[in-house]
C-alpha cells in the first residue's frame, strides 16, 4: 500500500444527522465517487478552527482521506491511498 | 478468604482490552492495510521501537520495544507507521460510548483498555455477561472495524488477567469459585506490581507461577518485598478489594521523546526538555490538575539511563515552577561522555486543582499570565506562542501550528 499527498478541493455531497455529518459523494477531476463506507473519523483542532477527517472507501479499490474545515466550510481530498 | 469469596462473589466486572489497539486502528481506518502486517512506532528506516503490532507481524516475532530495524528484517513486506494520536483518541471516544450502554461505571485505563462493573445493572439487560461481551464485540467490529478480548471476572485483577488469555476476538469468563484455579498457572509476573526486578527475586526463591507465589507464606513476601509482598499475596489468592472507578486521577503525566540520532548538543537536551515541560504544564491546566513530583529522565546511547526526582513543596500546575526544578535536575544530572538517546520527564502525585490560588503574589502573576497564553494557543495554535529559547528547535523538528513534530508522534502528544 502506498499513499499520495493530494489537498486539492473537492465538492462533497453531505448529509447532517444529530450533530454529525456524513459524507455520501465527492466530485475529483471530474469524476462522482459514491462512498460506500466512512471507515473512519477523526478531529483535529487547529488554531481556532476544527478539522474533521473521514478515512472514506468509495467505488474504487482505492480508500481516501477528506478533510471538512470548519473555519471555511470546504472540503478537501488529503490523500489517496492506493493498493499496491 | 471466606469473607472476600462471599463478597466478591457479588461482582461481576468485565475487563476489555482492544487487539493490537493501533495497528487495528490504522487497518480499520484504511482496510487496504489489512493486506500486510503492519507496524505502529516509526517508519522503517526511522530508529525507534515497534509500539505496536498487528497480529501478523506477532506471529514472525515482532513484539513492542523491538528496534524498528529488527522488526523490519523479521517482517520485510510490514507497513510502518508512525501513528496518529488523533486517530486513537477518536476510536477511544467510540469505545467508551458503548461501553457505556451497558454500565455508567466505567473507568477508562487507558485509551484501549477498560473495566465495567456490571454489579448492578446485570439484571436490567436481561443478558448474561458472556452474552454481553459478545454483543459489545459486535457493536466494537461495526463501528470501528477492529476487534475487543473480554475478560470477565468477580475482581479487577481476575477480569484484566482474563482478558490477556484468549486474545484476539476472545472472551474468557473466570466464574465465581474457579479463581483460585485460574490463577494458578499463570506465571508470577502477570501479577500487577510484578516487575522484572521482583520477578527475578521471586524465580531466585523458587517461585514461578501464581500458585507458588501462594504457597509462600505472606510474612516470607513481606520480608523481601515490604508491603508490596503483602500486596502480592493477597492478589495471589485472589484477594482484590479494588472498586472500578468512573473516573481515576492518573499516577502520573509524562511527556518523553528520542533523538532521530543520538545527540551530544546538551543545549539541544535541554531546549527538548524545556519544550516537554510546556506540553505537560498544558496537559496539567486543561484537565484541572496539579503535580508535585518531577522526575527527569535522560537515556545514554549505551542504553543506561539516568532517573533524578524531586518533590516541590506545593502542588502546581504551573509550567514556571516545574521547569525551574527541570532545570535544577538537569543541572545536577552527571552528564556522561556519551551522546543522549531519548528524554522524557513525567510529572506525579496527582491533584485535582480545587484550590484557591493566593491574590497578587508573583505565583499568581504567572498564572494570569498562563491562562491567557493557553487561551492564545487554544485560538491560533500551540505554536502561537513559544519561550524565545524554543524558537531554536525549528532548526531540528518541523514546526506546525498544533506544535513541533517530534520523533514517535504516537508516543509525544
Amino acid at each position: 500500500m502506498s499513499y499520495e499527498e493530494i489537498d486539492e478541493p473537492i465538492a462533497v455531497i453531505t448529509f447532517f444527522e444529530q450533530g454529525k455529518l456524513h459524507p455520501l459523494r465527492f466530485r475529483w477531476k471530474g469524476q462522482v465517487y459514491r462512498i460506500k463506507k466512512v471507515n473512519g473519523f477523526w478531529s483535529v483542532q487547529d488554531g481556532l478552527s476544527r478539522k474533521y477527517h473521514f478515512s472514506v472507501s468509495a467505488n474504487a479499490p482505492d480508500c481516501f482521506e477528506l478533510t471538512f474545515d470548519t473555519a471555511d466550510f470546504n472540503w478537501q481530498l488529503a490523500r489517496v491511498y492506493l493498493e499496491g | 478468604m471466606h469473607v472476600q469469596h462471599l463478597s466478591s462473589s457479588l461482582r461481576h466486572i468485565i475487563h476489555i482490552d482492544a487487539d493490537a489497539f493501533f495497528a487495528s486502528v490504522e487497518q480499520g481506518f484504511v482496510p487496504l492495510l489489512r493486506k500486510n502486517p503492519v507496524i505502529v512506532g516509526g517508519t522503517e528506516n526511522q530508529r525507534g521501537v515497534v509500539h505496536t503490532a498487528s497480529y501478523d507481524a506477532r506471529k514472525k516475532g515482532v513484539r513492542t520495544g523491538m528496534p524498528l530495524k529488527q522488526a523490519k528484517k523479521l517482517v520485510p513486506d510490514a507497513t510502518f507507521l508512525k501513528g496518529n494520536f488523533e486517530h486513537y483518541k477518536a476510536v477511544s471516544t467510540v469505545l467508551q460510548n458503548i461501553y457505556y450502554q451497558y454500565t455508567p461505571l466505567v473507568e477508562l485505563t487507558s485509551l484501549d483498555d477498560a473495566y465495567l462493573d456490571l454489579t448492578g445493572t446485570l439484571s436490567l439487560h436481561e443478558k448474561s455477561l458472556v452474552e454481553i461481551s459478545r454483543e459489545i464485540q459486535k457493536q466494537v467490529a461495526a463501528a470501528v472495524n477492529m476487534t475487543v478480548s473480554c475478560g470477565i471476572g468477580t475482581t479487577k485483577l481476575l477480569a484484566r488477567l482474563a482478558s490477556g488469555q484468549n486474545k484476539p476476538n476472545g472472551i474468557t469468563y473466570v466464574r465465581s469459585g474457579t479463581e483460585l484455579e485460574f490463577l494458578h498457572p499463570l506465571p508470577v509476573e502477570e501479577l500487577p506490581g510484578i516487575g522484572r526486578m521482583a520477578k527475578e527475586k521471586l524465580h531466585q526463591i523458587g517461585v514461578f507461577t501464581i500458585g507458588d507465589l501462594r504457597s509462600v507464606p505472606r510474612m516470607v513476601l513481606m520480608q523481601h518485598f515490604g508491603m508490596n509482598g503483602k500486596k502480592f499475596w493477597e492478589l495471589a489468592n485472589s484477594i482484590d478489594g479494588r472498586e472500578v472507578k468512573q473516573r481515576i486521577l492518573p499516577k502520573q503525566i509524562s511527556r518523553e521523546t528520542g533523538f532521530e540520532e543520538d545527540v551530544s548538543d546538551l543545549d539541544l537536551v535541554f531546549e527538548v526538555l524545556h519544550y516537554l515541560t510546556e506540553r505537560l504544564g498544558k496537559k496539567l491546566r486543561e484537565q484541572g490538575l496539579t503535580g508535585q513530583t518531577v522526575s527527569v529522565k535522560v537515556d545514554y546511547s549505551d542504553h543506561k539511563r539516568y532517573v533524578k526526582a524531586r518533590s516541590l513543596a506545593e502542588a502546581t500546575d504551573c509550567t514556571d515552577v516545574i521547569f525551574r526544578l527541570v532545570s535544577q535536575l538537569v543541572d545536577e544530572t552527571p552528564f556522561r561522555r556519551l551522546r543522549v538517546r531519548r528524554v522524557g520527564l513525567t510529572v506525579s502525585k496527582i491533584d485535582r486543582k480545587d484550590w484557591q490560588g493566593e491574590l497578587f503574589t508573583e505565583q499568581s502573576r504567572r498564572e494570569a499570565l498562563e491562562s491567557t497564553i493557553d487561551e492564545i494557543r487554544q485560538r491560533f495554535g500551540f505554536t502561537a506562542v513559544l519561550p524565545a529559547s524554543l524558537v531554536n528547535l525549528q532548526k531540528h523538528y518541523r514546526m506546525e501550528k498544533s506544535g513541533y513534530v517530534l520523533h514517535a508522534p504516537a508516543l509525544t502528544q
